[in-house]
């Protein structure tokens, strides 16, 4: 989409960008993860967010999920404008709005270690959403290759497995933003793949796609734009 | 207008002491160690007031979130917990004199309670010293804040329960009127006493943060 | 409201799995509590009539003791799942953690009870047997009211540095009503309650028990921020 027609529609409600982000920042005591981000990511879009370590990656995709209050600017994410910073104090309904449609993925993951695989995806499924039969759950295991694993604590699950685990999860939910923070970390080849493949069943299925990642050519190869942080700042954005 | 209230709490105390010493006569009961009354009681009602004032100010915060009203809280915690520590030190010696309680602890409801309830606010304060973060500082005192005010009241309904030889509250009217006008002027001089310091610390805080905050920009 | 019983319910079927799976926290709850009281016999005793006195004292610090350690287990699984943070990503109303480990730890808790107060009774010559249905309603609102109060300071101070020793600060304060309530409900029905006393104890507790609960349900969600 081109910058004038989304100036054209912006006086509408503007429905077509996912994310829209006015002077963000955020501090950590007296240490400004992010110094002032302006980000608009249009609907559908697919998003590598470059950086090295501690530009301020991790921090802009918790902000998005709702997980982290902006210190100051303006963050609307999916129609809703989020809490903190120009976003007010409070704004219960608007974070759960957006977290009925979007979700992070963090680069370890959420999983416990005592639970099967099985147990693991159903826990995911009861706090998402009304009850899911044993059998599709069992499929989106099979679908990720983890139908052996099933029944096998996490505990004993490899980085590879723990990764396809994450992706069945989030597999249960209809998105339209999904964060990815460094989702090809300490995976092999096969596992990069299988990510990526992932990412293109979210873009085909019409959702936006930010991956956070220092993995250049594995975070660009799917995405239409990227964007580098440096210092909390955005420091190119260039279509890929 | 600080200098003025500086002043005036200077004088006011100074007058409430040198009336309550040399001025009004001894109760004829107690004695002159009744006169550890007009520390004493004063300096509770201002430790009474400062944890008020630190729930006023914590349920601020958390509607608006804006970190003045968190310096406000911890400035007032801060005088509380030290009135709270002093009129357990002069409560015992009072009591030592007049309940003939001797040296040890009474295990009276309002000495208890008042104990819980300097351990309440000085972990209110410990908690504050273990964040780097105003943001997140500041939440969680204001949490401990609220919390502290709901707990407090059935902590001391629940003591006195438990256990009650304390005479009943002292109030101004059960007591002879040259008394009761010296404990109403103290009263006075301790509150414009304690509204001075509010501000002093509250500036003060101010300036902490200030510097907290403006580490050097190199520190990524 | 049935989304978040659905909610609070997966949480607490999760930590009850994983519970059972290990038995670790159980098992080491039950020894702990075990040597508290030994150590109270020793400390107390070979007195028998004056430990018989004291045993419902005793016998809630053992439980006060034991609920706070096992308190801090219940927020440290989910760090070690990724953090009680990715909890929030889920949509819904965020207290269903609170509800969920509230009642996980009650229910732990009131497991370890049921072993306890026979144990107390052998150690102590305690005559807990005759007045079980009382102390048990005791042990009830006792527990709840500890419940209550102690995961919400366990959320509070999962972040902390030095939790282990900020948790015990901020929550026996905070627990004062429940332990005067619990002790002097039981005491008087060990001793048959001449004087009435118990039901006043009762209602306090049950009192205390519904007000922090209120407030503490109300507060959690900014307690749960980053």
């Amino acid at each position: 989409m081109t910058g004038a027609v989304r100036d054209a529609t912006v006086a509408v409600r503007d429905v077509t960008v996912a994310v829209r982000v006015e002077g963000l920042t955020r501090r950590f005591g007296r240490r400004w993860a992010l110094r002032g981000v302006d980000l608009d990511i249009d609907s559908g879009a697919s998003v590598a967010l470059l950086g090295s370590n501690g530009t301020g990656k991790t921090t802009l995709l918790r902000v998005l999920s709702t997980l982290l209050r902006p210190t100051a600017g303006r963050v609307e994410v999916l129609g809703q404008v989020l809490p903190g910073g120009a976003g007010g104090a409070h704004g219960a309904s608007s974070t759960d709005a957006v977290r009925r449609r979007s979700t992070l993925m963090t680069p370890h993951g959420h999983a416990y270690e005592e639970l099967t695989g099985l147990e693991n995806l159903r826990f995911a499924a009861r706090m998402s959403g009304p009850a899911v039969e044993s059998s599709r759950l069992l499929k989106t295991l099979d679908d990720v290759g983890l139908e052996d694993a099933a029944h096998t604590a996490v505990r004993a699950y490899s980085t590879g497995m723990r990764k396809r685990l994450e992706l069945a999860r989030l597999s249960l939910r209809t998105l339209e933003l999904v964060l990815l923070d460094e989702p090809f970390a300490s995976l092999d080849d096969e596992g990069v793949s299988l990510v990526q493949a992932a990412i293109g069943r979210w873009r085909d299925g019409g959702a936006t796609v930010v991956v956070a990642s220092h993995r250049t050519r594995a975070a660009t190869e799917r995405a239409d734009r990227v964007v580098r942080l440096e210092h909390g700042r955005v420091a190119s954005d260039e279509p890929s | 207008m600080q200098k003025i209230l500086g002043l005036l709490s200077i004088v006011s105390v100074a007058a409430g002491t040198a009336i309550g010493l040399f001025v009004v006569r001894a109760d004829a009961l107690q004695g002159e160690v009744q006169r550890l009354l007009y520390v004493h009681v004063p300096t509770a009602w201002i430790a009474m007031l400062s944890f008020f004032v630190v729930f006023l100010m914590s349920t601020l915060y958390l509607v608006q979130r804006k970190l003045k009203w968190d310096l406000v809280a911890a400035a007032s915690v801060e005088i509380g917990v030290l009135c709270t520590a002093l009129t357990l030190i002069l409560g015992w010696l009072w009591g030592r004199a007049t309940w003939g309680a001797g040296g040890g602890w009474t295990w009276d409801p309002r000495v208890t309670t008042t104990a819980v309830l300097l351990l309440v606010y000085v972990g209110y304060l410990v908690v504050r010293s273990m964040s780097e973060d105003p943001e997140q500082r500041a939440r969680w005192s204001a949490v401990i804040g609220v919390i502290a005010f709901v707990q407090v009241p059935i902590v001391y309904l629940s003591v006195f329960w438990w256990r009650s030889l304390h005479q009943p509250p002292s109030s101004p009217r059960s007591m002879a009127s040259g008394i009761g006008l010296t404990m109403m002027l103290n009263f006075a001089a301790y509150t414009i006493a304690f509204t001075y310091l509010l501000i002093r610390r509250y500036k003060l805080a101010q300036q902490e943060l200030a510097l907290e905050l403006a580490g050097p920009e190199a520190e990524l | 409201m049935s989304e978040l019983f659905r909610r609070s319910s997966a949480i607490l079927w999760k930590d009850l799995l994983t519970e059972t799976r290990t038995r670790q926290g159980f098992t080491a709850m039950l020894s702990f509590s075990a040597l508290v009281l030994l150590l109270f016999s020793f400390a107390f005793g070979p007195d028998a009539a004056l430990l018989a006195r004291l045993s419902g004292g005793l016998v809630w610090v053992a439980i006060v003791f034991t609920g706070t350690l096992s308190l801090g287990r219940a927020f440290q699984s989910e760090e070690l799942a990724g953090g009680a943070q990715l909890l929030r990503l889920y949509p819904g109303d965020v207290r269903a953690l609170y509800l969920g480990k509230l009642a996980g730890n009650f229910l732990l808790l009131a497991a370890l009870e049921t072993l306890l107060f026979p144990a107390a009774a052998i150690l102590f010559g305690a005559e807990f047997g005759p007045h079980a249905p009382g102390l048990a309603f005791v042990a009830l609102l006792g527990t709840l009211g500890f419940s209550v109060i102690g995961t919400f300071f366990a959320a509070l101070t999962v972040h902390l540095r030095a939790r282990e020793l900020l948790l015990p600060i901020l929550l026996f304060p905070a627990l004062v009503p429940v332990v005067l309530g619990s002790v002097g409900a039981t005491d008087a029905m060990l001793a048959g309650d001449p004087l009435g006393r118990a039901s006043g104890w009762l209602r306090l507790l049950a009192a205390y028990d519904v007000i922090m609960f209120v407030v503490c349900v109300w507060i959690f969600p900014i307690v749960l921020e980053e």
